[in-house]
């Protein structure tokens, strides 16, 4: 009997892809359309974000952070100033707090809906991607009305934000929550649980959880395989202890759990649970008080070093400080993310088809800014 | 929630508050131990806005503590654990409540142990950070090690030689060392003994230098192209 013999082709997809959601670089060898090794190859945004860190003062890097996660700029801001805060002891007024929240889970949000759009672009539906785009444009125009800026924020200082809320902040806000909120059942209506996405989806890529925390993957990628594992519960940052809300993880609802449905769908639950937190934060925040207060006058963190994580859409943001002093970082060390995301594909998409290889790609929401930095 | 879990919580709240953070990391039932420390920033923020004048109270409270014997952290407790297990490993003197400081000898057989000892679990590398601790003096890697099951954290910090860095690699204990330690190589050119596809993973493969050390100097061209010049310092 004669042995089936094929052939091993290396293909090469990216940096300029579509589907890789930025420059990267994937050298796919297949067997048939068998994929048996992935080699992501980065680093073709990378623009030395560490080094520039220690030629800048302190204050100067967060615009820096801004551009590494470019989807997420006000959690990328939110990490390095908690850090920054708790190298020197700076207590920031309640009022601080409490708008940094609303903007981090509304950037949260935005986040999202990229991600869920995007990935109902790289397995074939269109149409979501354009009604997430259209909700995701107002939260950016809330983004506009406070700092000015859509997409890079540079809002949170040291001890502070930049500006006080506009007047009727609030009442925007609840307003887009009222918009906002019916509409996530359109999302499930029109792509969650659709029967070609989820024959796309379901079973494909399962992450189990002991290799996901060996890869160490975070946030959405570690829940969708069930690990029930936030920072906002379980190293509580900021003033998350006093909100309310649940931390959701994959059930495999339609296939495995730690498919990229469950990794999709544990994005969708999320978004309801920012709206819960939006709508405790509103309700709460002291309507006046000085964001400017407890702005040091002087950046001069005592000599030490620290290493905080804070939990950013895509997951750990861990940021590591070395002070020596001086008003200019010795060493800033960023851990991201979509870093330790992106090493785990070629674990979970070896012995599937080529085109799945996209499916399991976009599930993990990588973000290219943030991996090169 | 029972009264009994409530009793403890107190309990373990009020022993945290006087300085002893192992009565709520030994409660053994994760929920409620969550609970407990919740609690415990609760309390502890009460008792921060009470205290709204600082200077002399708390000067004295402060000294008050010095004199009394401070119960070890969880580094310090590691660092036992390590000294016992692997003497001469751990170097005591440079070693404090926020970190361990080991010899490079033996981190390999180290890192395995302090991933499967039970007490330790440490499941997660966090992040792996290289540091030139100046021009004249040597390089050091910093390793943040996290346990899922335990919920502690721990860093660990190696050094090695300026003109000879090598550590240990750790890729096969912690999938994500692969990735960290050929950033770390990537940036300080620190060999990690061991990796098995130790290569640039940032920078192209023929870039000259380790550009995160603080006597780097920047090539003039690459492929005939003039790289610009980072700006010295902040006018």
């Amino acid at each position: 009997m004669g042995v089936v013999q094929g052939d091993q082709m290396v293909l090469n997809i990216g940096p300029q892809h579509p589907s890789t959601h930025g420059v990267l670089r994937l050298k796919v060898v297949t067997d048939g359309e068998i994929v048996s090794d992935i080699t992501p190859i980065i680093g073709y945004l990378h623009r030395c974000f560490e080094k520039h860190c220690e030629n800048s003062t302190y204050e100067q890097v967060i615009p820096y952070t801004d551009r590494c996660d470019y989807i997420a700029s006000m959690n990328n801001n939110f990490g390095y100033v908690v850090a920054m805060e708790e190298l020197m002891e700076i207590k920031v007024p309640e009022r601080v707090e409490y708008i940094r929240v609303i903007m981090a889970e509304l950037n949260r949000i935005a986040s999202h809906l990229l991600a869920l759009g995007t990935y109902g672009l790289d397995v074939g539906a269109f149409t979501p991607f354009l009604y997430m785009f259209r909700d995701r444009e107002r939260i950016l125009d809330i983004f506009e009305l406070t700092c000015g800026a859509r997409l890079l924020y540079n809002y949170m200082w040291i001890g502070g934000v930049s500006h006080d809320l506009p007047v009727g902040f609030v009442e925007t806000v609840y307003n887009f929550l009222d918009y906002f909120e019916p509409k996530v059942q359109e999302y499930n209506d029109i792509l969650t649980y659709n029967k070609i996405f989820v024959e796309r989806t379901a079973d494909v890529g399962v992450l189990l959880p002991e290799v996901a925390i060996s890869f160490g993957v975070s946030g959405p990628n570690l829940r969708g395989s069930g690990v029930k594992w936030d920072i906002r519960k379980d190293e509580p940052y900021s003033i998350y202890e006093r909100f309310d809300f649940d931390v959701p993880v994959g059930q495999g609802l339609v296939g495995t759990t730690g498919d990229c449905w469950d990794r999709f769908y544990v994005r969708v639950l999320e978004i309801i649970e920012s709206t819960k937190v939006l709508r405790q934060a509103l309700k709460d925040i002291p309507a006046t008080g000085d964001v400017h207060q407890a702005l040091p006058k002087k950046i001069r963190p005592p000599k030490g070093s620290i290493y905080r994580r804070t939990e950013s859409p895509r997951g750990d943001l861990g940021y590591y400080i070395i002070s020596d002093g001086s008003p200019q970082p010795y060493r800033v060390k960023m851990r991201s993310p979509a870093f330790t995301a992106l090493s785990v594909l070629n674990e979970i998409s070896r012995g599937w088809m080529l085109s799945d290889v996209i499916a399991v790609l976009g599930s993990l929401d990588i973000v290219l800014g943030e991996i090169d930095r | 929630m029972t009264d009994n879990q409530e009793m403890l919580i107190q309990e373990a709240v009020e022993k945290a508050l006087q300085g002893d953070m192992e009565a709520v990391n030994n409660i053994e039932d994760r929920v409620t131990r969550s609970k407990a420390k919740a609690a415990l920033v609760k309390a502890k923020r009460e008792a921060a806005k009470t205290s709204a004048e600082p200077s002399s109270e708390e000067k004295s409270e402060e000294s008050a503590a010095e004199s009394k014997p401070v119960p070890l952290s969880l580094n310090q407790k590691i660092a036992g654990i390590i000294a016992s297990q692997f003497p001469g490993t751990v170097d005591e003197e440079s070693s404090s409540e926020t970190h361990i400081q080991l010899q490079p000898a033996k981190w390999f057989d180290i890192a395995q142990y302090l991933r499967d000892d039970p007490a330790c679990l440490f499941d997660s590398l966090q992040c792996v950070t290289g540091v030139d601790l100046g021009e004249e003096s040597e390089l050091e890697v910093r390793y943040n090690l996290h346990s899922m099951t335990h919920r502690h954290a721990i860093e660990i910090r190696i050094e090695c030689a300026r003109n000879n860095p090598k550590v240990p690699s750790v890729e096969t204990v912690w999938h994500i060392g692969d990735w960290f330690e050929r950033e770390t190589y990537d940036m300080f050119g620190i060999e990690f003994e061991g990796h098995r596809d130790l290569r640039r993973i940032l920078l192209p493969d023929d870039w000259e230098g380790w550009p995160l050390r603080k006597d780097y100097e920047v090539q003039e061209t690459y492929h005939g192209i003039v790289v610009p010049k980072v700006k010295e310092g902040w006018e």
